[in-house]
């Protein structure tokens, strides 16, 4: 019986050595960053979007718990609408895929420069009503906001970013 | 052997319905949550989550209280016992073994430990913009949470080809030696030279360990918080 169960702790190990060995590859999806400002741009707004992420995610957090933590919702609110605020400057003309990075970017957003504007409009329209109901006591007009965000966010996906290859 | 008839001596009972239901209801689920990740369905894809995890839990303690034929001691062979049977695999003449065979018995573990990887990493997962996300990625940071999606991806493709050799598997044995083990898996019963001779769990342990798996896998849906 121990020898069998030898074995099947041997091929979890196995199998944990080959997810370990992925965190290299995974870290790796902008690959090198061409020391130019349109490369330096599509770097930074790679950084932008994921410190957005990290600020939708800790919302998402909170809103799991029996007792969020309404300052972090807030906080975090706060740091998407400002981030999104921010985000017409995130897309230099020349800052697409050539600029050398590896972006998710498509041309799209330069070659429909007006379609684009409104997608992130209606994303900071989205995240300023987030910040607005994040100051409030009521928990289901937080969580139907998270959700109207999302959307914003998947429209403007759908159209502008290459889908993600799984 | 087989008579002329091309059936063998005795039809006995082979796999116990918890076995059978676990095996059907994955597939079930395991399509339904792919196709509702792929269209963005993402409370429907945790829901089939949770039920898969259930699923998974119960197989994995049915594999130690269950009947004869699904308990892992059963039919976890060693490398040599392995070989041996993989000699046979060119001949033939199928000899109905009472159970998975040894090779079976390694892609039903490879198939479960797919699983695990797959349960565990999806309940982890954020998706890229922060917003869709498993039960226990408030326990990650966005990266991890980045990082264990790819790994959803990664043990998902592992599994689909998990899943075309065990397919492959069942028509070669349907195909080249002539054995049927869909059948055995719907109706339970299987022919053998001779009675197995199997011992069967009762249907109250059963009930105990599926209650305590679905506590498990609805404890965990709920972040692991009472």
């Amino acid at each position: 019986m121990s020898f069998r169960f030898g074995k099947v702790a041997a091929a979890g190990a196995a199998l944990g050595v080959a997810m370990a060995a992925s965190v290299a590859l995974a870290h790796d999806d902008l690959g090198p960053i061409p020391n130019t400002p349109a490369g330096k741009a599509a770097a930074a707004r790679h950084e932008n979007f994921k410190q957005l992420g990290g600020a939708f995610k800790a919302i998402v957090d909170q809103l799991k718990k029996d007792a969020p933590d309404k300052a972090v919702i807030a906080a975090n609110a706060q740091k998407a609408n400002a981030l999104a605020a921010q985000q017409p400057s995130w897309f230099p003309k020349g800052s697409g895929a050539e600029s050398g990075v590896k972006t998710d970017a498509k041309p799209e957003i330069w070659g429909d420069p007006q379609g684009f504007a409104a997608a992130v409009q209606k994303l900071q329209a989205a995240t300023a009503k987030l910040q607005q109901v994040a100051s409030t006591d009521d928990m289901a007009a937080i969580k139907a906001q998270v959700q109207a965000t999302g959307g914003a966010c998947k429209t403007c996906h759908e159209t502008y970013r290459v889908p993600e290859k799984h | 052997m087989r008579d002329v008839t091309g059936q063998t001596a005795v039809r006995a009972r082979l796999w116990d319905g918890p076995t059978r239901i676990v095996h059907w209801a994955l597939i079930v689920l395991i399509g339904f949550a792919w196709w509702a990740g792929e269209t963005g369905r993402m409370d429907w894809h945790r829901l089939a989550g949770y039920a898969v995890l259930g699923l998974l839990v119960f197989r994995l303690a049915w594999g130690f209280l269950g009947s004869t034929s699904a308990r892992f001691a059963s039919f976890v062979k060693g490398p040599a016992a392995t070989l041996a049977y993989v000699r046979t695999l060119p001949s033939r003449a199928h000899k109905a073994v009472a159970g998975h065979n040894p090779l079976g018995g390694w892609s039903v573990l490879a198939i479960l430990a797919a699983l695990i990887v797959q349960v565990i990493s999806g309940l982890f997962s954020v998706d890229v913009d922060g917003l869709e996300s498993g039960p226990l990625s408030d326990r990650v940071d966005f990266d991890t949470g980045r990082l264990f999606a790819k790994w959803h991806h990664m043990s998902f493709s592992a599994l689909q080809a998990l899943v075309l050799l065990h397919i492959g598997a069942v028509v070669f044995y349907a195909v080249y030696k002539r054995a049927d083990l869909v059948r055995p898996m719907v109706t339970g019963h299987s022919r053998f030279e001779y009675d197995p001779g199997l011992r069967f769990a009762p249907l109250r342990r059963a009930l105990l360990v599926a209650a305590a798996a679905a506590f498990v896998a609805w404890w965990t849906a709920k972040g692991l918080r009472l």
